[in-house]
């Protein structure tokens, strides 16, 4: 591979922002985008000009003319551009870039589903042995100017971009899934787990894969109230089912009490299993199992804590239960 | 204001792992990643006569097929890094030395269709006999070429003279099986290349400089070019240590599509690609007075290792240092089987050793008539007599005395098979607990952002469950004169200062001397700030490297404890129950006793399934593990374990490191086996002497 | 996982109509079907999900209770009239799995549980079951976990469930539809030893089971379950014994003996029985009477401690019923 060295670099120009007005889960949205396509961020708005890599946090630069930065000390040049308020541009063959014209949108409607399209354009036309700048910068440019054009045209919204617009291939379904309250659209072959949908599809990654084969509970999650393995459920089969996972446990930001006992009693080392035990304690206690520290026991028993906090799990069931042993 | 350091705070990251929001490396979000899973051989030894990947290349959604005729050519052997790596099996021959070693690696868009293509793999193999167990190739032991630590061997005195001398005389061989680490997060790793030489690695591991440093070899880069980050890890128990094959084929696989890929290996993967603890047979011979006093002690240590690389179970460690004994021989010798290369597994070497050598310490006891507690005392050492140095502290009386008042050790009636309780059999057994503490250089960073008036502290060091991230917090709040709610911490990624790999129970002894400097320099500098400094708002940064002190050479450096167990047996149907767990330690300073008492519980746990439940069984024809997974490989679940009584006992040591830490990941697990399998001899009359201790064993 | 297409039937004709279909399996819990389809087991191309078909109705009537198949483990446990009436049914089950299997694991799907020979489990391993001719890797290889009675150098794998061996015990009827009509069978008929060990019931293409169906017998009320296992919960029995027995005064009128976990089905032990009635029940007769069961076991090396440890569950199992312990 003939690659130019460093970062594919993506320029937005933003009025009114910096980085501390931006949402968490906004810039983790655009964190994701970013991994995805191996890219960094230039954000330049009136206030200052920002980089973002994926995995750092945002920090300004200098800027050193229309399209270029001083990043690191190395003056680097830009290889795509993209913009929000004041239209998205392209870089002409002669470096002058380009704006189009568009409606005034605030950087939430506009740049993480612009990057999400981005990506799709550029997967679903990305040749394999292509150099990677050159892919980049084809697919990346046409991809976020057209991207971001139809999303700047829209009215504001915090929606999830729809899916990418392809037909359904061979074997794969159009489901919702009601997870945590929300529905979500899926297209998905029937083999998916609801573990995998849950994880790699809606990013939901609290819920975890321990086994895949249910022997060890990290999946645990409710389906219809019920404490279930989402590993050994297909998601096509718990469609219009209400799920909860461990993310829909806290109401309003204010933590389970079953969660805060987790946390009062130590009730975990390294968290891999914690929200399939507390999947499972929260299930118990709503069912009364947990009658006495027997009980606790055994019913916890499908949940495997390999750390071996058992004893503190037990305490913080307890603890959550209230009364007395 | 009062300390942080010594307070049972709660975990500083308890929130994260309770709301589902901390990030495991497979849990970090990329847009669009593709999907890799790798193909392991059926056969345990031989070659690849053929490899047959057109249909799963033809399969919908499939991106790559990668094999040994087509991968990308790397550097798999692991000359020029670090003792303690592995050889690699990365697709480069079409050898095959183990059973299930990767033979192919197929990418997709989607997990479902890459599992789904791997399953339309197609070999064919030239299979040759397997040599799948010790026992097989015992004449052929051999001495190994390097331990990561010490000799193979010791000797002082001399054994012969010693055990001629005894009146009684223990000889017995004593037998750990194969085990796996089974953290409950498997290994994974997602690879995000920019460019040609720019990789980003999320990767599931204990040690994200390892990781680097050997990804950039494998693919010919330099280091600074590999960024490795990791703020979760879902367990490791050694078996992340050092980096496995998977990590370089993930990142290969993403070169090869030229699109971020994850690659999470499969439960039944963790039996054979990320290493395992090795089968050990130790041959102890001991030889006491009339009044117990050991006389001599020889104990042998065969343990397994692949047939293409080296690693040292060194059961025989503490043997040299943990009783007074003028005439001590331990041997260390490995034999080659076709299977993976074993790793450190949760104090490897003191785990299956202290099995050995505090089992034959009950069977003296029984052969002396000495109260089990009584003997140890009567041989307890003062100082390292191999090494002849003091004891930087040693507080094991302590340990002794208020763990068995506490477990009413007094109640025991000694003759086996003497207590009972209606259907069961009670059974009280004990056992020394000890693992060295020591420390190795580390850096850490730490900045004060005026903005909000907090510290951000940062080292490339891990968590994997054992608090670092609360105890480096309240390391740093104290350095600093502030409370811990101004502390943040970070970690898990080599952009931070270089941390070794969490390992060997050293991370608080190694990082938080790395913490508590660098604080101390931003404290100082802080207070050096004009007040134009302060004015003008900047970020303020210290950075530290601790070394190890020279001092410590002069000291032998552990940490000591004793356990107390008691088991019932139901005498008809022979199910073995753990109903009582009392432990005493003695580990220098505890940063934390709540996170500290979880460690220690969470090591007796282990305990328990190494005693009664974990065996890693091989087809002896084929090599193949026979329990490859959680149903039939157990580990304990919540109905195993009982009521475990941590004793902390308080020690000042002023010679291990700034902060008096001994290290307490790992002592939990040592010791505690024997006082089980001492416990089931005391209730039955039985000795077994090959763990795990399964009911058929004592019927 | 293969792909596969997916159904949903929500009539039991529908259902039926699927499953004749070739490659055709049925769904209910997925706690079996799901697993062995991710180890590419079982690789069907069809799977019909029950889940819209209503047989979860558990019916207590005077003189018995009828069980639709797709009751939940739990379900049936938990029901307050199966565990006065029934009660070694309800402590088989809780005796089984985890809390999160329980809730997803069906009657019918439990009474078609397939084997956890790790040799099946494992495709690189030669398996008469998987594919016929193919060989046994169990035989000659590590037994700890195999049948030591109903096994053929064919096939040693063991029937897995708990609850089999309690529905066994209580002479239970299995309901049974296809096209062309209804049928039932007895417990003890359904499960056959692996002569053909790819065929493990007397189900024929095409059938569903539809419910499981109890009668009120004077030793159900009396009857026991004792599992012994490699740990305290979650775990595959070593062997198990579900008893019954029928005492009247100081004699024994009835007794009902089946073992779990060392048979290739579930087995009765029936020598044991008859040895039992018209004796008083004491437990020098219950040791006495348990040493005759397994009188035609053929061990292997690994599993033969399960001989002896069968009977003593029996003897057990047997104290508890009779009240003598």
């Amino acid at each position: 591979m003939q690659d130019a060295p460093g970062p594919c670099r993506v320029v937005a120009f933003v009025r009114g922002w910096s980085p501390d007005r931006a949402g968490v889960l906004e810039l983790e949205r655009v964190r994701a985008h970013l991994r995805g396509l191996s890219a960094e961020l230039v954000f330049e708005s009136e206030h200052g000009t920002w980089l973002l890599r994926p995995d750092d946090d945002p920090r300004p630069i200098e800027r050193l003319g229309r399209t270029r930065f001083r990043v690191d000390d190395d003056e680097d040049g830009v290889f795509v551009i993209v913009a929000s308020e004041a239209g998205p541009g392209t870089i002409e063959a002669s470096g002058a870039v380009r704006f189009a014209h568009c409606q005034r949108s605030p950087i939430a409607g506009t740049l993480a589903p612009a990057l999400q399209r981005a990506t799709d354009v550029m997967l679903a036309q990305a040749p394999l042995h292509f150099t990677r700048r050159a892919w980049l910068t084809t697919c990346v440019v046409s991809g976020f100017a057209l991207a971001v054009l139809s999303a700047c045209k829209q009215k504001p919204s915090r929606e999830e971009p729809e899916p990418a617009v392809r037909a359904p291939e061979a074997g794969e379904l159009d489901i919702v899934l009601d997870v945590n309250g929300t529905k979500h659209p899926l297209r998905i072959e029937p083999r998916v787990s609801l573990l995998d949908a849950l994880r790699e599809r809606l990013l939901l990654t609290g819920t975890k894969k321990g086994c895949d084969m249910g022997q060890c509970g990290a999946c645990t999650v409710h389906v219809a109230g019920k404490r279930v393995l989402s590993c050994l459920t297909l998601a096509v089969a718990v469609q219009g089912k209400p799920i909860t996972t461990i993310e829909g446990v806290a109401k309003a930001g204010e933590l389970h009490p079953l969660q805060r006992a987790f946390c009062e009693h130590d009730g975990m080392q390294c968290g891999f299993c914690t929200p399939g035990q507390i999947m499972s304690g929260i299930a118990i206690l709503d069912e009364n199992r947990a009658t006495d520290d027997d009980a606790i026991r055994e019913q916890m028993s499908g949940n495997i804590c390999r750390c071996g906090a058992y004893p503190n799990i037990l305490a913080a069931i307890k603890a959550a239960r209230g009364g007395a042993s | 204001m009062k300390p942080a350091i010594g307070a049972p705070i709660d975990r500083v990251d308890a929130q994260r792992k309770v709301t589902g929001t901390a990030t495991y490396a497979a849990d970090t979000p990329v847009t669009r990643v593709a999907h890799a899973v790798i193909v392991t051989s059926a056969v345990g030894k031989g070659s690849l006569r053929a490899l047959d990947i057109d249909a799963a290349r033809g399969a919908p959604g499939v991106l790559a097929v990668l094999a040994h005729g087509n991968a990308p050519r790397v550097k798999a052997d692991r000359a020029g890094s670090a003792p303690n790596e592995r050889v690699l099996q990365l697709l480069q021959d079409d050898w095959i030395h183990y059973a299930d070693q990767p033979i192919a690696v197929v990418v997709a868009d989607t997990l479902e269709r890459a599992q789904g293509a791997a399953s339309l793999i197609a070999p064919r193999y030239e299979t040759a006999a397997v040599v799948a167990s010790l026992e097989q190739s015992l004449p052929t032991a051999f001495e190994p070429n390097a331990m990561v630590h010490g000799a193979p061997d010791s000797s002082r005195g001399s054994f012969d003279i010693g055990l001629a001398a005894a009146k009684h005389v223990v000889d017995a061989t004593y037998e750990t099986p194969n085990e796996n680490h089974n953290p409950m997060e498997p290994h994974a790793t997602i690879a995000v290349w920019t460019g040609s030489d720019r990789l980003t690695l999320y990767d599931a591991t204990q040690g994200i400089f390892g990781v680097r440093q050997r990804i950039a070899e494998v693919f010919g880069i330099p280091k600074e070019h590999v960024r490795v980050i990791d703020q979760f890890v879902g367990g490791g128990f050694g078996c992340k240590g050092t980096p496995w094959s998977h990590v370089a084929l993930c990142a290969m696989a993403a070169k090869v599509v030229n699109r971020p890929v994850k690659l999470a290996i499969t439960r039944q993967q963790m039996f054979s690609l990320v290493g395992h603890r090795p089968h050990t047979s130790q041959h102890i011979q001991l030889g006491a007075d009339p009044e117990g006093k050991l006389t001599a002690i020889r104990h042998a240590v065969i343990s397994e290792t692949s047939s293409f690389d080296e690693f040292v179970e060194p059961s025989a460690m503490q043997t040299r240092m943990l009783y007074a004994c003028p005439n001590v021989i331990t041997t260390q010798r490995l034999v080659r089987v076709d299977a993976p290369t074993p790793t450190f597994m949760r104090a490897p070497g003191e785990s299956s050793g202290t099995f050995a050598i505090e089992s034959a310490m009950d069977e003296l006891a029984y052969k002396a008539g000495i109260d089990p507690i009584e003997l140890r005392l009567r041989n307890y050492a003062d100082r390292d007599e191999q090494e002849n140095k003091v004891f930087s502290s040693k507080s094991l009386r302590e340990c002794y005395q208020q763990a068995a008042t506490k477990f009413g050790w007094n109640r025991r009636t000694p003759k086996p098979r003497s207590m009972r309780d209606g259907h069961e059999l009670v059974g009280y057994g004990m056992a020394t607990a000890t693992y060295p503490a020591s420390q190795w250089p580390a850096g850490a960073r730490a900045t004060y952002r005026p903005a909000d008036g907090t510290y951000l502290v940062q080292a490339g060091t891990q968590d994997l469950g054992t608090g670092t991230y609360t105890i480096m917090t309240q390391i740093a709040a104290d350095a600093l004169g502030v409370p811990v709610e101004r502390v943040r911490f970070e970690l898990g990624d080599t952009a931070f200062p270089e941390a070794p790999v969490s390992g060997g129970s050293t991370t608080a002894s190694t990082v938080g001397p790395a913490v508590k400097d660098a604080c101390t320099m931003l404290r100082a500098k802080l207070a050096a700030l004009t007040p134009a400094d302060r004015a003008a708002g900047q970020p303020v940064v210290a950075e530290a490297k601790s070394e190890v002190s020279p001092e410590r050479k002069k000291f032998a450096t552990h940490a000591f404890g004793a356990d107390f167990v008691e088991v019932r047996i139901d005498e008809e149907l022979g199910m073995i129950r753990v109903a009582r767990v009392v432990a005493a330690f003695a580990a220098g300073k505890i940063l934390n006793p709540k996170t500290a008492n979880n460690q220690y519980v969470g090591g007796i746990v282990w305990g328990i399934g190494m005693a009664l439940e974990e065996h890693t069984v091989r087809d002896r024809r084929t090599g193949r593990v026979v329990t490859r997974d959680l149903a039939d490989y157990h580990v304990p679940v919540h109905a195993d374990v009982p009521a475990i009584d941590v004793i902390q006992i308080d020690e000042v040591d002023t010679v291990v490191n700034s902060l008096g830490t001994k290290g307490i990941g790992e002592i939990g697990i040592t010791g505690i086996t024997a006082a089980i399998a001492n416990a089931v001899f005391h209730a039955t009359g039985m000795r077994v002497r090959a763990l795990p201790i399964t009911l058929d064993k004592i019927a | 996982m293969n792909a596969f297409s997916y159904v949903r039937p929500t009539s039991e004709a529908e259902a039926l109509r699927a499953l004749a279909e070739p490659g055709a399996v049925a769904l209910a819990g997925g706690t079996t079907l799901v697993d062995l389809m991710r180890l590419d087991v079982m690789r069907p191309a069809r799977v019909v999900d029950l889940g819209g078909l209503p047989l979860d109705r558990i019916d207590a009537k005077s003189g018995g209770i009828s069980i639709g198949a797709l009751a939940s483990n739990t379900a049936v446990a938990d029901h307050p009239e199966i565990r006065a009436r029934f009660p070694v049914l309800a402590e088989a089950i809780d005796a089984g799995a985890s809390g999160q299997i329980r809730n997803m694991a069906s009657v019918g799907g439990n009474l078609l549980q397939r084997t956890r020979c790790s040799y099946f489990r494992d495709l690189a391993s030669p398996c008469n079951k998987r594919s016929p001719g193919a060989g046994c890797a169990a035989f000659d290889g590590y037994t700890r976990n195999h049948a030591v009675v109903g096994g053929s150098p064919n096939c040693i794998a063991v029937h897995p469930s708990d609850m089999c061996v309690a529905l066994l015990a209580l002479d239970a009827v299995v309901r049974i539809k296809s096209a062309s009509g209804e049928r039932t069978i007895p417990m003890s008929e359904l499960h056959v030893v692996p002569d053909r060990p790819n065929v493990e019931t007397s189900l024929r293409p095409g059938e569903l089971i539809t419910a499981v169906e109890l009668r009120d017998a004077p030793f159900a009320k009396r009857s026991r379950y004792v599992k012994v296992r490699d740990r305290a919960s979650f775990a595959f029995a070593l062997a198990s014994a579900a008893v019954a027995l029928d005492v009247e005064g100081t004699t024994i009128n009835a007794a009902r003996v089946a073992l779990g976990g060392v048979a290739t089905k579930p087995w009765r032990e029936q020598r044991v029985e008859q040895a039992l009635v018209g004796k008083r029940p004491t437990q020098q007769m219950f040791d006495a009477a348990a040493k005759l069961a397994l009188a035609d076991a053929v061990p292997r090396p690994d599993n033969a401690f399960k001989v002896a440890l069968a009977r003593r569950v029996i003897a057990r199992a047997l104290a508890l019923a009779g009240g003598v312990s």
